[in-house]
């Protein structure tokens, strides 16, 4: 291995990986740049764009070198170049984040984050803590947008029927079409988004409109929230946005609302709820929640009271429960017990504070039903519920945008349809006939992240930017706008949306100007101040549109008769993937749907019941059929479903998502229909026979018989018999001084959102491994969070149980190791050192709790160069064969721990904040110095609620939970 | 039938015995004293750079600061190293022809940045955060050696773990006034041991360093 | 024990004749060639799978997390289990000097000797990196980091590599006299050769009887502990472990009981193949089967205890995990390992309570490979159904050896195979040596 380590004659010899150039004389510097030739021959992974295989080849021989390198501890491993700046950036350390505060968006709406950067690459996303809306709660979308900025597979260049063109022939063309549009007034001009609170965006559209009085603008979002502003309609007599405060709502009654669940409001409200949830926990007022609901979601996970209804019901529901407040005894006899036992309790609970009492339903039902809740919460003078302007702008058309634009498309009055970032050959309803009615579109132009379903069917498809990529602005769901500004370079040469719409008004500035001139309007001369102010907070303070007060009218509401009981359909956003815009988003595809933990694709959820009638089991390949549309995919059975109820997931079956969404799960796009886009009589149902494979990540969910989530019933009671008795012991307790680190989890706070998990993924580089090998259980992730039925299947109790490492202070995996890998610190942690790690995997097996993780293959050593791009730099990246686990991100600490140093002071309480701390929205997760009695987690811990899990096991560990409250007269 | 082993052959296969012991001990010994040697740790080799840049010239002969060039010694985990400008601040009016510098010119005017090669090689599973040693008064030249001595940079040490541990595990002796860690000559105060030593201990007690807990894992393995 | 093993007024010579011609001149040699081509051909598996192994990563195995170990480590305590009847036999038989042992010791000792190497291999083979092995052993390095001493696993490095020395001394040096004869009566000058270097100059003189029985004593002496202590440590590997159907004081024992029946049932098979294969009737003869018979049914009854302890264990300790353990080996999804561990194990066996099935080498063979089975499947099931069904519910996972575990485990009977089939064919199975000397003793004993 010396041998070529001193050849003195390169490069013949040259860069044979594991040895490194060596010259003894000035002399020898002939053929330097000869030898950087060589160099960058040899070593691809130094040049950018380099392909996988000599990639993968040098990585192989980089692992050999280690291998000798181990053996000796010697230094001939591969040449490290080491590239300086030209000219410095200001104020750059290298190897120092900087932090930048922009949002990313969901649905249209912004998610404000706090984008961390090393050298110019965002490595990590966080909530915005000054946030009015989120006040840092963040969501699974939120921090996966990271991977989407750095997805191999976004488009990078301009196709021009499918053959890649430039942008200049593209401006060309639209300049050409425009100027003809000029001559026709803009007719057959369409411009079809998303949802869109970008100001900007807006400003250009409106100006669109004005140039070209014909052109129309149309909106299709998926899941919109169209039927609450039409019930709001119905309602007050006005196009409004309602507005949850969960934080004074001591009873909540969600009529199958998912408030808690996934989406651009999650954050707001979980962080809202929990925040209520803490003052009830800490004896101020009530924090009550009442649930019915067709199949499990988040929200009735966390219900006081889950009612197992089918949607037909919710109408009778709604309308019984206002009889009830009203006191009427009348008959309700249209009620059967469990019905009549949940709305008593339910109007017994309104009745103690109804103004701090909420009633919602769900938006996929009739506006009409809807808006007897809304007339409902303002009778009884609700302080819960506010309602603004719409902050997301609807085209005049309204909900029915997309079918008006469909029909004027098959009616061939369509001449240029312009597709920003929407994807309707996707996400259109199958009943819609959309691709039929696009072929008598003379040309498609499609602007997108993505070489998409709809980018493969128009004649121009142009790359957009990422929004961490340029300048834009958004308003988050309270309707506060931020400016979006990019925090890296451009990894392609997309454009940002502003961009396209202003070049084909001929206007060529960029993003930023073009940002800054909507702005600029508003804020006239105090512009550079505010701009400056907006940049460094994140958001424009007080630019949410004020409450408006909504009057109930009260004209007839036309009741439409619910669907008749049978079979029914509920189509559902992906609780991950979301409407299928995430679908290439390798982070949410693989983590694990919060009911059956299902990864890589969407399931037919059944109930027990149905199961059990037509001996349905988990995978069958069920067929579905309505109004002569089908849908085939794997059954799951769902406890705690409506006997009748099936329900599909939105977001898979993707023919084009790129390489990670292709082949996965079902289209459910195509089984809605026109009128009925989310709830679908059934009119077929049979099994095929055939076994689909379904990758989940835990087979076994009944809890039944074990404590693992514990529940008492009281905020001030016990959770464990023996609270924090050490049992005996053979080795001598170590005596720990300040800082000894613990974490403390809340159950009653946690809502099983998984965005801690995503979180955690970014953080640690924690790799991804695919549909196969998790169903081989092999999935990499540190933090999972388990999920529990407990008692009968029909109706259920629900348990989520968030398991990191639990850094047992007696830890068996530490006694396991035969080569002090697995070690402990001086300020408790147990360690895993990844460089000294041999894989023996005693430790794993030695775990009580199996959260330690193994690199089984070489995960990381094909990473294409975008991702290695988005590593986290603090973070070792870990090879085949190692054992890995959560770390309680010794980053961050060894971070804290050297400034704190440095200023010769303590780590201050809350200076450390874990990753899958940050992250979640209802902090149910703390984390701190054990030994200080005064911090924030030793408080924790001094609760009555807090246990151990597996106490038994006398492992000690440093991690430990908070029990569920169970509530009242739910006691056993 | 002719014997096929003679008398002796016995005692020549005892003594053969005999040898191997010693030979197996010298080939052990000779892989460990490998490990030691400079071919082992790639001690005081000199690495092929693009430009032959002298630190005894440029620290030694003019006295500059170390932290001139390597800025953010004090404040990142990184010593950094010099942008292009900086080296062209001087040579933009000194040498400005001299062909040796044709690569940094050529930086600047391509905007390609130098690509050096890296002498003082850590893994890349070890963390090594230079602000905080500097900060405990670590001196520069306690890891890099006399640099203000070579022509050529080449590596003082081998950066073997336990050659870390050792200093992790005893760090007084190696305290010196923050003020002046870039200084490269500590001859003095290696002569005056008590002086060397009332400092340290001072030094530790300020900055209530505690050996015990300086070889945890953690400190460098993430 | 006094012993009719062998004919008292046998010849000396005719002893030595029997044994040291089998290598020199050997009978049947395309069945032998036949058998070494079928052990080729797993070796060269074993090579193949061995290659797969290191260039795709452990991940080509089965395993997974819960499951981390799978057909890997139960082989490894398989194979070893085997390797302990051989130094059983010999070593303690002989210091018992019960002499019958003479007859079987020398290729029950070989068998050990290739057993442990193929249980050795396995540790290394599991390894997330195999080329780090070496981490495992205590050596003076630049990290200044030793091995963890606590772990069971590094105790196993040195228990398997002291048990490997051990066993290669102990049977070397008993061959030695044996390797001598076969030089002198070789004919052809390679064969001289050959044995000539083995024998170490070996002539038999006075003090190298003397020298040599010590020495013979003294590791016998040194290698009887070491067959309880290694099989008990190796049971530490799973009783260390805070696992449910693991974590019993009962594993020890019960290891080593269980170790010495499969060895016997190994021995047992081998002497009946070899002796109707080289045709050895005379020496190897039906009171030796018989007693090979006896001591696997002895030591059968022992492990039967150790099944019937461990059920006890898991009741008497009321722990909520291990009765759950304990019903999933009864009943779960691995219930076949357990069930035919049990019916494997002790139901054919119990056809050695009679002579004339002990005395039947077919039928010996045949429970004999019914043991063998019978253990691998108690090996699989204590590693499998503990790991597979730990504590929390939200862990649990199948496992399932994947091909190239099965490849491994097949090829890794070919790396035992080869060596004892070389064995076999140039070396005296049998220790003629000492049954001349035990005929000697005899004859004196009948004069006086």
């Amino acid at each position: 291995m010396a041998g070529h380590g001193f050849s003195t004659n390169f490069p013949p010899q040259l860069g044979a990986p594991g040895g490194r150039q060596f010259w003894r004389s000035l002399d020898e510097l002939a053929g330097t740049e000869e030898f950087h030739a060589f160099l960058a021959a040899e070593f691809p992974s130094l040049m950018p764009l380099a392909n996988g295989i000599e990639r993968r080849s040098l990585l192989r021989a980089m692992a050999a070198s280690l291998t000798l390198a181990g053996l000796t501890g010697c230094k001939w491993d591969t040449p490290e170049t080491a590239l300086p700046y030209v000219r410095a950036p200001e104020f750059t350390v290298p190897g120092q984040p900087k932090y930048y505060a922009t949002a990313v968006s969901l649905s249209g709406y912004a998610l404000p984050v706090v984008a961390k950067t090393h050298v110019g690459r965002p490595v990590k996303l966080e909530g915005n803590t000054d946030h009015p809306a989120s006040g840092g709660a963040s969501d699974v979308f939120l921090q996966a947008s990271l991977l989407g900025l750095y997805d191999p597979d976004r488009s990078q260049a301009p196709r021009h029927l499918g053959r890649p063109a430039t942008w200049q022939a593209f401006d060309a063309d639209m300049a050409r079409r425009m100027a003809e549009f000029d001559a026709t007034r803009g007719a057959g001009l369409r411009l079809l988004t998303g949802a869109v609170t970008s100001p900007t965006l807006l400003r250009q559209i409106a100006a669109m409109a004005q140039r070209w009085p014909e052109f129309r603008w149309h909106v299709s979002e998926p899941l919109d929230d169209g039927n609450r502003r039409a019930a709001a309609q119905l309602a007050f007599g006005a196009r409004l946005d309602r507005h949850l405060h969960l934080e004074r709502a001591d009873t909540v009654i969600c009529l199958d609302d998912d408030i808690l669940g996934p989406g651009p409001h999650q954050a707001r409200n979980a962080r809202c709820w929990s925040q209520r949830r803490k003052a009830y926990r800490d004896g101020d007022g009530a924090c009550r929640l009442f649930v019915a609901e067709p199949t499990p979601t988040l929200t009735g996970a966390k219900a006081e009271r889950r009612l197992v209804v089918s949607t037909g019901r919710i109408a009778e529901l709604i309308v019984a429960l206002e009889r009830m407040i009203g006191g009427e005894t009348g008959d309700i006899a249209r009620l059967d017990a469990d019905e009549r036992q949940w709305l008593e309790r339910a109007a017994a609970a309104i009745h103690s504070r109804p103004t701090n009492s909420l009633v919602t339903i769900g938006a996929n039902h009739p506006p009409p039903v809807q808006a007897l809740a809304l007339r409902l919460n303002s009778k009884l003078k609700s302080t819960a519920v506010q309602f603004t302007a719409p902050i997301a702008a609807s085209a005049e058309d309204g909900a029915v945008s997309l079918v008006q634009l469909a029909g004027d498309m098959a009616a061939g009055d369509v001449q240029t349809l312009l597709m920003l970032d929407a994807n309707p050959f996707y996400a259109a309803p199958g009943e819609l006939g959309w691709s039929e009615a696009a072929d008598k579109v003379p040309l498609l132009v499609h602007a997108g992240d993505h070489y998409d379903e709809s980018a493969a069917h128009s004649h121009w498809h142009v790359p957009l930017a990422h929004e961490l990529e340029a300048w834009s602005d958004a308003r988050a769901v309270d309707g506060t706008a931020s400016i979006v500004q990019p925090v890296v370079r451009p990894l392609y040469h997309g454009r940002a949306a502003q961009e396209l719409l202003a070049r084909l008004m001929g206007d060529y500035r960029d993003s930023r100007a073009i940002v800054q001139a909507t702005w600029r309007a508003v804020w006239r001369d105090d512009f550079d101040a505010r701009w400056t102010q907006a940049l460094t907070r994140g958001f424009i303070e007080a630019s949410a549109p004020a409450a408006v007060s909504a009057t109930p009218l009260d004209d007839p509401l036309g009741m439409t008769p619910p669907p008749a009981d049978g079979l029914t359909v509920v189509i559902q956003p992906d609780l991950t993937i979301w409407d299928g815009r995430f679908a290439n988003n390798a982070w949410l595809q693989e983590l694990p749907k919060p009911f059956g933990k299902i990864t890589w694709g969407n399931v037919i959820g059944v109930s027990p019941q149905l199961a059990a009638t037509r001996a349905i089991r988990n995978g069958d390949e069920l067929v579905l059929e309505a109004d002569g549309r089908q849908v085939a995919g794997p059954a799951w059975i769902m406890p705690g479903q409506e006997a009748n109820t099936l329900t599909l997931t939105l977001g898979y079956g993707r023919q084009r998502g790129g390489h990670v969404a292709q082949n996965l799960g079902y289209d459910a796009y195509a089984f809605q229909g026109v009128a009925h886009q989310h709830v679908i009589a059934v009119t077929g149902l049979q099994a095929t026979g055939r076994k689909l494979k379904v990758a989940t990540t835990q087979m076994h969910q009944a809890i039944d018989g074990y404590d693992f989530v514990r529940e008492v019933d009281d905020p001030r009671a016990a959770a464990s018999q023996s609270p924090n008795t050490a049992r005996a012991s053979l080795y001598p307790a170590k005596i720990y001084d300040s800082p000894s680190w613990g974490m403390s989890i809340d159950l009653d706070a946690c809502i099983g959102c998984n965005a801690c998990v995503v979180a955690c993924t970014a953080e640690n580089n924690v790799p991804v491994v695919g549909k196969e090998l998790v169903a081989q259980g092999r999935e990499m992730h540190w933090l999972r969070v388990d999920q529990y039925y407990e008692g009968d299947p029909v109706a259920p109790r629900l348990h989520f149980q968030p398991v990191p490492c639990m850094h047992c202070e007696q830890a068996p995996c530490e006694m396991g190791c035969p080569v002090n890998a697995a070690v402990h610190s001086e300020d408790g942690l147990n360690l895993q050192v990844y460089n000294r790690c041999i894989g023996t995997r005693t430790c794993s097996s030695y775990c009580p709790y199996k959260v330690r993780r193994f690199n089984w293959f070489e995960y990381t050593g094909d990473d294409p160069e975008s991702l290695r791009a988005m590593r986290n730099p603090d973070v070792t990246v870990r090879s085949r064969g190692v054992m890995e686990k959560c770390t309680y991100c010794l980053q961050r600490i060894s971070a804290a721990r050297i400034a704190a140093k440095r200023e010769d002071r303590p780590i201050g309480d809350g200076e450390i904040v874990t990753a899958c701390q940050q992250a979640c929205p209802t902090q149910a997760i703390v984390f701190g110095d054990v030994i200080d009695p005064d911090s924030a987690v030793s408080s924790r811990k001094a609760e009555p609620r807090n246990y151990a899990l597996l106490e038994e096991a006398n492992t000690r560990p440093r991690t430990t939970y908070l029990a569920k409250i169970r509530p009242e007269g739910d006691g056993e | 039938m002719p014997q096929i082993f003679t008398a002796s052959a016995d005692t020549r296969l005892r003594a053969l015995a005999l040898l191997l012991v010693p030979f197996l001990l010298v080939c052990v010994l000779s892989l460990g004293g490998f490990m030691e040697s400079t071919y082992g740790t790639a001690r005081g080799w000199v690495v092929n750079q693009p430009v032959p840049f002298s630190h005894e010239h440029h620290v030694g002969g003019l006295g500059i600061d170390c932290r001139y060039c390597h800025s953010s010694v004090e404040t990142g985990p990184q010593a950094g190293l010099p942008a292009t400008e900086v080296c062209m601040t001087c040579h933009s009016q000194l040498w400005t022809g001299a062909p040796m510098l044709a690569p940094v010119r050529r930086s600047l005017a391509e905007g390609k940045p130098l690509q050096w090669q890296r002498v003082a090689l850590l893994p890349d599973y070890v963390y090594f955060n230079h602000s905080i040693h500097i900060d405990r008064g670590v001196a520069c030249v306690t890891c890099h050696g006399r640099v203000d001595r070579m022509p050529l940079l080449s590596a003082a040490h081998g950066f073997e773990m336990s050659w870390c541990l050792d200093c992790h595990r005893n760090p007084a002796p190696h305290l010196r006034p923050p003020d002046q860690v870039t200084r490269m000559d500590w001859s003095d105060w290696d002569n005056d041991r008590e002086r060397q030593r009332a400092f340290s201990r001072q030094a530790m007690a300020a900055h209530r360093i505690e050996p015990e807990k300086l070889d945890d894992c953690s400190l460098c393995h993430r | 024990m006094s012993d009719a093993a062998i004919p008292a007024n046998r010849r000396y010579g005719s002893v030595s004749d029997e044994i040291v011609d089998i290598p020199l001149s050997y009978p049947h040699r395309r069945g032998w060639w036949m058998a070494f081509a079928i052990a080729l051909l797993l070796f060269a598996l074993f090579l193949v799978s061995v290659a797969v192994l290191f260039l795709r990563g452990v991940g080509v195995w089965g395993n997974n997390i819960p499951v981390n170990w799978g057909l890997a480590i139960s082989n490894y305590i398989w194979f070893l289990g085997i390797g302990h009847a051989g130094t059983l036999i010999s070593a303690l038989l002989l210091l018992l000097s019960a002499h019958w042992r003479n007859s079987l010791n020398r290729f029950a000792e070989a068998m050990t000797l290739f057993a442990v190497v193929c249980a050795g291999l396995y540790p290394i083979l599991h390894l997330g990196r195999p080329w780090l092995f070496y981490w495992m052993a205590p050596y003076p390095n630049t990290m200044n980091v030793w091995p963890q001493f606590k772990s069971p696993l590094s105790w196993d490095f040195f228990a398997v590599f002291t048990y490997l020395t051990v066993s290669v001394l102990f049977w070397y040096i008993g061959i030695i006299p044996d390797l001598a004869s076969a030089r002198d009566r070789a004919r052809k000058r390679r064969y001289q050769v050959f044995y000539g270097l083995l024998a170490l100059g070996w002539r038999g003189s006075a003090r190298h009887w003397a020298r040599w029985r010590q020495s013979y004593l003294l590791v016998a002496a040194i290698a009887v502990p070491l067959v309880v202590s290694v099989h008990s440590e190796i049971s530490l590997l799973f009783a260390a472990g805070p696992i449910p159907g693991w974590n019993t004081t009962v594993f020890p024992p019960y290891f080593v009981l269980g170790a010495a029946f499969s060895g016997f049932a190994i021995v047992s098979m081998i002497a009946v193949a070899l002796r109707s294969a080289l045709g050895l009737g005379d020496l190897v003869t039906e009171r030796h089967l018989d007693l090979l018979g006896k001591l696997t049914l002895a030591t059968g009854l022992m492990t039967a205890y150790g099944y019937a302890a461990e059920v006890f264990d898991a009741l008497y300790s009321g722990g909520h995990y291990e009765i759950h353990t304990m019903m999933d080996r009864f009943v779960g999804a691995d219930a076949w390992s357990y069930w035919g561990a049990v019916i494997a194990n002790f139901l054919p066996l119990q056809l050695l309570w009679w002579r004339r099935v002990r005395v039947n080498p077919l039928a010996l063979f045949i429970i004999g490979l019914s043991v063998a089975v019978g253990m691998w499947l108690e090996r699989y099931m204590l590693l499998v159904t503990s790991l597979y069904r730990d504590y929390l519910v939200s862990s649990w996972q199948d496992y399932h050896a994947s091909f190239w575990e099965w490849a491994l485990f097949a090829g890794m009977i070919g790396v035992f195979l080869v060596p004892f089939l070389l064995f076999v064919r140039f070396l005296p199975v049998i220790s003629a040596s000492e049954i001349k000397e035990t005929l000697f003793e005899k004859r004196q004993a009948g004069h006086a």
